[in-house]
């Protein structure tokens, strides 16, 4: 496994993919939670990578003295500390977007893509491509919290990062601002549209049909 | 023939008949600006048809005329037409041509679009709707029931509601035309409505149900925009009742004949 360790492909696979979010489904609750603006997005993606690559690095240190029948208490001590240390450093240099991530920071604990990643590849594999394949994945929820933060932003509010981008009807300019995007289902839509995106691009992400239809004799003419 | 006569295409045909004495009476007291916004509609509608024809051999529905008729009818006012194109684009891709067209999608795309539209673009007022109009819902509902295309549970709970609660004062008189041109156009759609016999008149009991607490308890809101509120949920609580329904089959099953 070390000597044919490709860090390229590991690094790249997690970001369409293997996308953690578009193909597994993970992470999804602060993914659609964080994402009404593109700063905060930004500052999640940030604060979530963070946390599962250096998770990962020191689970993966120790992944030969973690007792196996306490190893989940163990990765979420340690993810848990983590967390409350990334979330005093927003709330002491950025107070303003701490307080609207409100409790998604903390609940970084109980994300399931950090469960995850540190469940199903650090405790078997060294720090190094532990922490490549964490990161990995940490830039591929980063991409779609990216994307779709910016979609948001863009259609309900007008601006970008704050600076307006489509002149809104009340400021004089052009552009009627849809609300709905500001609202929890639109993320939902977003994320399915892009799914949808993803899936015909790349048709091997598709599922297999839970059901098969019988096959259709030649009509009787 | 080898499906009989009763395909798909045949109770959207009934169905459209079915809504002509609404429609042709909206179109009457509407003029041409009624008349505009039913083509806009009709051509989005029927583009979205095309497109997903082509490029996943989903045979076109005449159904999409008829979510075409409902949005026309029920969308707010003075949107214009991007916003118009929008709206409809998202209710008939994302409502019902994803899932494999008519007949296959869990909700109403005119009910999607209107949903869209009133969330969206919360500041344009909800259309409102002369007396003849609201009276044209009723030999609607009766040609829909007459042939069958029209789940008659739903609109029977519905009425047995809505009347009980009008003998007790609970539901304004404002409300009821818009109330029974939503349940026409939207509830008592024959896909997205509750399946089983039980089911369907608790669904249209929901609907009743959930106009009332609206009268009671929102204020501030435009009557169509309650009833198009309440035609989403209870379209979305369908799939509930029928396993409800069936849930109460099966253990009436069990009683006499032991473990199923």
């Amino acid at each position: 496994m070390a000597e044919h360790f490709n860090f390229w492909s590991t690094l790249t696979e997690p970001l369409v993919r293997q996308n953690p979010v578009t193909l597994q489904i993970l992470g999804l609750c602060s993914a659609l939670a964080v994402t009404t603006s593109l700063p905060t997005a930004l500052t999640m993606a940030a604060a979530l990578t963070t946390v599962v690559t250096l998770s990962a690095g020191l689970i993966s240190v120790i992944r030969k003295h973690i007792p196996d029948t306490i190893r989940l208490i163990v990765q979420i001590v340690i993810i848990a500390s983590l967390v409350i240390v990334i979330d005093q450093i927003l709330q002491a240099y950025l107070p303003d977007i701490s307080r609207s991530l409100s409790v998604f920071v903390a609940l970084i604990t109980t994300n399931c893509l950090v469960m995850g990643r540190t469940e199903a590849f650090s405790r078997h594999n060294p720090p190094l491509p532990a922490m490549v394949d964490a990161f990995g994945n940490g830039l591929g929820y980063s991409l779609v919290l990216i994307v779709i933060g910016a979609v948001r932003e863009l259609f309900g509010k007008g601006e970008l990062m704050g600076h307006t981008v489509l002149p809104l009807v009340e400021n004089g300019g052009w552009y009627t601002p849809l609300s709905l995007m500001l609202l929890a289902p639109s993320a939902f839509f977003l994320l399915g549209m892009l799914v949808w995106a993803i899936r015909t691009v790349l048709p091997e992400q598709a599922e297999a049909l839970d059901t098969v239809p019988p096959p259709r004799g030649e009509p009787a003419e | 023939m080898t499906k009989g006569l009763w395909d798909r295409e045949t109770v959207a045909l009934m169905l459209l008949a079915a809504y002509m004495p609404l429609a042709l009476t909206w179109l009457w007291f509407g003029g041409t600006d009624a008349l505009a916004r039913l083509l806009l509609a009709l051509v989005v509608s029927g583009i979205w048809h095309l497109v997903f024809m082509l490029a996943r051999a989903q045979p076109p529905s005449l159904a999409g005329a008829i979510a075409a008729l409902g949005v026309a009818m029920l969308a707010p006012e003075d949107l214009g037409l991007l916003r118009m194109v929008l709206g409809v684009s998202f209710g008939a891709v994302m409502g019902e041509l994803v899932f494999g067209g008519w007949g296959r999608n869990v909700v109403n795309p005119a009910t999607v679009t209107l949903s869209f539209l009133g969330f969206g673009f919360p500041a344009f007022p909800w259309p409102g709707f002369v007396e003849p109009v609201a009276w044209a819902a009723i030999p609607a509902a009766l040609i829909g029931l007459a042939f069958g295309v029209m789940p008659a549970g739903v609109i029977l709970g519905a009425v047995l509601v809505g009347v009980t609660a009008s003998l007790a004062g609970l539901l304004p008189a404002v409300l009821v035309p818009a109330a029974g041109i939503v349940l026409v156009l939207l509830v008592a759609c024959p896909v997205a409505s509750a399946a089983t016999e039980l089911a369907r008149w608790l669904n249209g009991a929901f609907y009743g149900a959930l106009m009332v607490i609206f009268a009671i308890s929102w204020d501030g809101a435009a009557p169509v925009q309650m009833a198009v509120s309440a035609a989403l949920l209870a379209s979305l609580a369908a799939p509930l009742f029928d396993e409800i329904a069936i849930g109460l089959w099966l253990a009436r099953r069990r009683r006499p004949h032991g473990r199923s």
